[in-house]
């Protein structure tokens, strides 16, 4: 990569940096100021427009995770491995961050920080998956054979979540329907001001994405770029 | 397509009589799995808890862990002595190498689990013999997905440096599908209900084991490339 085109890149993520920042003053504004407190629920349910985008960008970051390893076993070419690397990071931290949230609203709500809800466990399974995703990442060394292998488990990991979906909804189609998810609001359908709210922090966290991945490729590159120097200067001095 | 066939029965054939040699592997696997179930039976009062209700779990954790240490043995053996790389060197297809290493991973564990399932009966104290052929049916799904998803991970994670490590960690989140399944399924068996109760599950299993086994297909050529 020629240093233009680092200036380049640079410029375009200083106006995403702006736009993150001004959508998620917007997102602030309408969570605390703008949507009413929940009748039942009461405070805690603003947890959930932070609760949700996270979600959605977690799997919204796990899918991007299994196109790039698909396309980098197609092309083999560098930069897919570098996008679903950055991709299954942001995933992690924002899974992790779904089942930080989650307990927290919770608590309160149903009494106890976790019940072993299809939706709740199916998460947490992804979380691990990709976890040891980046744990293969971090056992080999740097080159073909790391790419490779991700790339593999990048595809295997994500043909998974279908079946895990419905093993985990007919594991407990058995017990007690748990009534938590339905008597939360998702279902029922909710206050068009809650709508706007939540749609503005989707906004905002999808931003955000975008933001974190532009930050994560650019140091990989200039990673590769420095080792690729310091090869050079090792054998001309 | 018969030329394919030899080269597979040729590395399933070479497995057989390597395991015949040294009979490691099967002894150390049937031992791991009757200690699993030994020590489950300590941590779980039966007096309380009904053992057709525990029974399957157990089962199936002992058949998952020895068949982990089958897996982590089936690539670790050829990586010694550099036999993996003369494996890559013969004029076969790669998909051969892992269809050999899936059938012969496949017969390791299915004997295991023969072996294992009248000591089951006696410990439990449960009557196998009146549904054994659905149960066998769920072992044979099972143990096919198991092994279809473990070999993949298992020529993935030799080449690692932590390998024996890093395959439970890669392929315990994986299979989690297919352990409730079969659990489950085995659970109902116990209690007499009809495969036609469960077509769900077994869509489920069968599923996993056609996309995992078209994926590895897929895919091993870019594992197995030096």
């Amino acid at each position: 990569m020629s240093s233009d085109e680092i200036e380049e890149n640079e410029e375009e993520g200083n106006i995403l940096v702006w736009l993150t920042g001004l959508a998620f003053l917007a997102a602030m504004i309408a969570i605390f100021i703008y949507v009413p407190t929940e009748k039942t629920e009461g405070v805690v349910q603003r947890i959930m427009y932070f609760h949700i985008p996270c979600a959605w960008l977690s799997f919204f970051a796990f899918f991007v995770v299994f196109i790039c390893s698909i396309l980098f076993l197609w092309k083999k070419d560098r930069e897919w491995d570098i996008y679903s690397q950055a991709s299954a990071e942001i995933g992690v931290i924002f899974c992790s961050l779904v089942l930080i949230t989650g307990p927290i609203w919770a608590r309160p709500i149903w009494g106890a920080w976790w019940v072993w809800d299809a939706r709740l466990t199916s998460t947490l399974i992804l979380w691990l998956i990709y976890v040891s995703y980046l744990m293969l990442r971090a056992q080999s060394d740097a080159g073909s054979m790391r790419a490779r292998y991700a790339a593999v488990l990048g595809i295997v990991g994500f043909l998974d979540i279908p079946l895990i979906h419905f093993s985990v909804l007919w594991w407990r189609a058995f017990h007690p329907q748990p009534k938590v998810i339905t008597s939360e609001g998702i279902g029922k359908g909710m206050d068009p001001t809650m709508l706007v709210t939540l749609g503005i922090s989707l906004c905002a966290f999808t931003l955000l994405y975008f933001l974190f991945m532009g930050v994560r490729v650019r140091q990989e590159k200039l990673k590769d770029e420095i080792d690729r120097l310091k090869r050079e200067k090792i054998y001309s001095s | 397509m018969n030329l394919f066939l030899n080269q597979i029965s040729a590395i399933v054939w070479k497995d057989f009589v390597t395991e015949l040699k040294t009979r490691e592997l099967f002894s150390a696997m049937f031992v791991f799995a009757l200690l699993v179930i030994l020590i489950f039976i300590f941590s779980v009062n039966l007096s309380v808890v009904k053992a057709s209700e525990v029974g399957p779990g157990i089962l199936w954790v002992a058949f998952l862990f020895s068949g982990t240490i089958g897996l982590n043995r089936s690539f670790m053996l050829e990586k010694e002595n550099g036999c993996l790389m003369g494996l890559m060197l013969v004029p076969a297809d790669r998909t051969a190498i892992y269809f050999g290493k899936l059938i012969s991973n496949f017969v390791f564990l299915s004997i295991m689990e023969l072996f294992i399932l009248p000591l089951f009966m006696i410990f439990f104290n449960i009557d196998l013999l009146g549904h054994l052929l659905p149960l066998l049916l769920v072992i044979f799904l099972g143990t096919l997905g198991f092994c279809a998803l473990g070999t993949l991970l298992s020529s993935l994670a030799s080449n690692l440096k932590t390998r024996e490590i890093m395959l439970p960690i890669l392929l315990y989140p994986l299979l989690v599908p297919i352990v409730i399944g079969v659990v489950r399924m085995t659970g109902q068996i116990l209690t007499g209900e009809p495969l036609s109760e469960m077509m769900n599950w077994i869509g489920l299993t069968a599923s996993f084991d056609i996309i995992y086994i078209g994926v590895s297909i897929m895919t091993i050529d870019h594992i197995l490339e030096e």
